[in-house]
């Protein structure tokens, strides 16, 4: 570590905390996941990153939405994020978030994940190659230096749009408390 | 003592794939349960309708994520049934070694699922490492790890490039130098053997009622393969066994699955050797103005989880009709596994759902 | 048995059967939907114990739905694809589900994408899709693509 490092973690330690202990929830939502095994083992190593697969949502900070995200995985997806303690991040892995991919025709997955949950960054390929989830995390990791990786924000300031938008196609969709307290 | 209601997935740490099952427990032990599929439910069928023969090609291998090859192999051979194509004999030989090659693959992702829900973590970390290589064979063979898009109808996508057969070779070497590592963590564990005996068998009777095909039903003792019942790649010109089991439980259908990594072994090599020369593709219709007569047709092949099938009708248009697909881990997955899991302890819930390799993508389609 | 033998006995044994030997290990059977039942039977009987899967096709033109059923013979090696043909205007028949205990789920599905009713199957209850309000997904006269564009908006960001 040099003196810039240490001045950055000096001015925010908060930052450089969470940063380097990304805790993935492990959660497999669609075709991606068959790229996580190599990512988290021996090979790949994401631990050398600080990524590792958490068990709960308690107690993770990083959601990889890994593929495409069907209607009954995006009602687990958003009860899965709720749980998230702040502050949290989405990284959409694959091209099937960012704009419906293979299946862009299909009438049981959602097209843009982004309308749903705030997406703090997007890995594109069909299927990305582990590399290219290091360089997200790598992104990342300056996004949260410099204060732009703030999806969880915008979710609480924008509750509304994404509820509009998630009752659109889940409208059996609960209302849950906001974090404020009333509803 | 009170029921309780539990959700096993799909957010769990012990769910491979995007599966879930309702659980109703007393206690440690599960009194009733209930498979929930459908979270990766795509519409395949119907997406297949509205793509041409050929636009279907790079859809079809995303049908089971881990173990893509099978999917691809069914949807040429049913198409070249119904628009009578042939394929030349060294493309026979290529899919035999790229089949092959997605079976261990798929066998050791389903290794490392399988030794983590028993509480072994070393055999996974090796298993994927050891996998890892293949998929550096197939990216060279096609430009990617995972999806292929490399058995089309009338052959393979492209011959072999220079230094394949090497790095294949190479790759193999690695396995068979690591697998005496893998009995003694894990296959020839006393552990192993105590948590998986007993726990989750059936007869061959049940299995054949309830639609099993594959590792499952071999390990009952039914000697049966499609790769024997109807050969199809180059299957007919090579020497390999069946193996099989007596007891039909946990234990069984692991050792089934650990011996069938030996046989793809020995396949790929003899392959390799015996390949013969020539193109590695009939030349097909015009994609844009290809139009199948009509028909029907269904293909099936021996995936790493059994019978693997497609079922495919054409009405003479440039898409096809109808696209069945019969997914080898769809009868276990719903009626087998609640059966299986009535009565079990709420430990030993996530690995007999794996040991019978149920491949949740395969289930919804 | 070979397949020539299995065709005289399908057209012999089920009424007003036609079956067809498409090539070596595949038989087609044509049967209607009410000898359904007798020809599944005489097939389990003849060694036809593995159920592989039942399909469903939308003849929309014809106004009629066809199950196959797709049986296999471990001895004989034949598979054989056992086809019916239902009204699309009121899809009603008999479940397979005593003979073929796994032919439960295949019905199922069938029954939430096509809409067909097998009677007797104690577990004609939604299965893949969620909540899913529209109608059932694998007819024909049920477009996806516009379906996606009226519900998911697509065409507002592609350019």
């Amino acid at each position: 570590m040099d003196r810039e490092d240490i001045l950055k973690m000096l001015k925010s330690p908060a930052n450089w905390g969470q940063k380097y202990s990304l805790w993935a929830v492990y959660f497999c939502t669609g075709c991606g996941v068959i790229e996580i095994p190599p990512v988290i083992t021996s090979r790949w190593d994401a631990e050398r990153f600080g990524v590792l697969p958490m068990a709960t949502p308690r107690q993770g900070n990083l959601f990889l939405i890994t593929g495409y995200v069907s209607l009954k995985t995006l009602g687990a997806i958003i009860r899965t994020y709720d749980q998230m303690p702040d502050p949290k991040y989405v990284v959409g892995f694959g091209s099937c978030p960012v704009n419906g991919g293979m299946y862009w025709d299909s009438y049981n997955t959602i097209k843009h994940l982004d309308k749903y949950l705030p997406v703090d960054g997007w890995i594109a390929g069909c299927m990305p190659r582990p590399e290219a989830i290091f360089v997200a995390v790598v992104h990342l990791w300056q996004m949260i230096d410099k204060g732009m990786a703030t999806g969880y924000e915008r979710y609480r300031e924008n509750r509304e749009y994404y509820e509009t938008n998630q009752r659109e196609v889940l409208p059996h969709l609960p209302k849950f408390a906001s974090p404020e307290g009333s509803g | 003592m009170r029921e309780l209601e539990l959700y096993f997935g799909p957010q769990h740490v012990g769910m491979v794939g995007n599966f879930g099952i309702v659980l109703t427990v007393e206690g440690d032990t599960v009194v009733r349960a209930r498979s929930n599929p459908g979270y990766l439910h795509r519409g395949f069928e119907k997406l297949m309708e509205y793509r041409t023969y050929m636009q279907n090609f790079p859809l079809v291998c995303r049908l089971n994520v881990m173990d893509p090859d099978p999917e691809e192999m069914v949807y040429a051979m049913a198409v070249e049934e119904l628009a009578g194509l042939t394929v030349p004999p060294r493309a026979h030989y290529i899919r035999t070694i790229v089949l092959e090659m997605s079976r261990i693959n798929s066998h050791l992702f389903w290794l490392w699922g399988f030794g983590n829900l028993l509480g072994f973590d070393t055999i996974g970390q090796w298993a994927m490492g050891d996998r890892d290589y293949f998929l550096d064979c197939f990216e060279m063979l096609c430009g990617g790890r995972v999806y292929h898009t490399y058995i089309w109808p009338g052959g393979v996508r492209r011959d072999l490039p220079d230094g394949f057969q090497d790095k294949l070779r190479a790759a193999l070497d690695n396995l068979e130098r690591m697998l005496p590592d893998y009995d003694e963590v894990f296959f020839n564990n006393r552990i192993f053997a105590d948590r998986t005996r007993g726990i989750a068998s059936f007869t061959r009777e049940e299995a054949v009622s309830m639609g099993l095909t594959g590792a499952n039903l071999r390990a009952t003792g039914a000697r049966v393969d499609v790769r024997r019942e109807e050969p199809y790649a180059a299957y007919a010109d090579l020497d390999f066994e069946v193996p099989t089991m007596d007891a039909g439980d946990s234990y069984s259908r692991a050792v089934v699955i650990r011996r069938e990594i030996d046989q793809s072994i020995s396949i790929i090599r003899q392959a390799l050797e015996k390949m013969p020369a020539g193109p590695a593709w009939k030349k097909t219709p015009n994609p844009f103005k290809w139009r199948v007569r009509p028909g029907e047709a269904y293909a099936k092949i021996e995936s790493a989880r059994g019978e693997d099938g497609m079922y495919l009708v054409s009405d003479g248009s440039d898409k096809p009709r109808r696209a069945f697909v019969r997914g080898p881990s769809y009868p276990a997955a719903i009626l087998m596994l609640e059966k299986l899991l009535e009565g079990a302890s709420l430990s030993d819930v996530g690995h007999i759902m794996l040991s019978l390799n149920i491949a949740a993508p395969e289930v919804d389609r | 048995m070979s397949e020539e033998e299995l065709k005289s006995a399908i057209e012999r044994g089920v009424e007003a059967a036609t079956a067809t030997v498409q090539r070596p290990g595949r038989l087609l059977a044509a049967v209607p939907n009410a000898a359904a039942v007798t020809a599944l039977i005489l097939l389990k009987a003849r060694g036809f114990e593995h159920l592989s899967a039942i399909s469903c096709t939308d003849w929309i033109e014809e106004e009629q739905f066809e199950l196959v059923y797709h049986l296999w013979s471990y001895q004989d090696r034949i598979h054989v694809m056992l086809k019916t043909r239902l009204p699309r205007a009121n899809p009603w028949t008999v479940t397979a589900a005593p003979l073929f205990p796994h032919a439960q789920t295949y019905e199922r599905e069938i029954h939430e994408m096509y809409g067909v009713h097998f009677d007797g199957n104690p577990r004609l209850t939604p299965f893949l899709l969620d909540h899913w309000r529209g109608p059932p997904p694998m007819r024909r006269d049920f477009n996806t693509r516009d379906h996606v564009r009226e519900r998911f908006g697509i065409e507002e960001r592609i350019p």
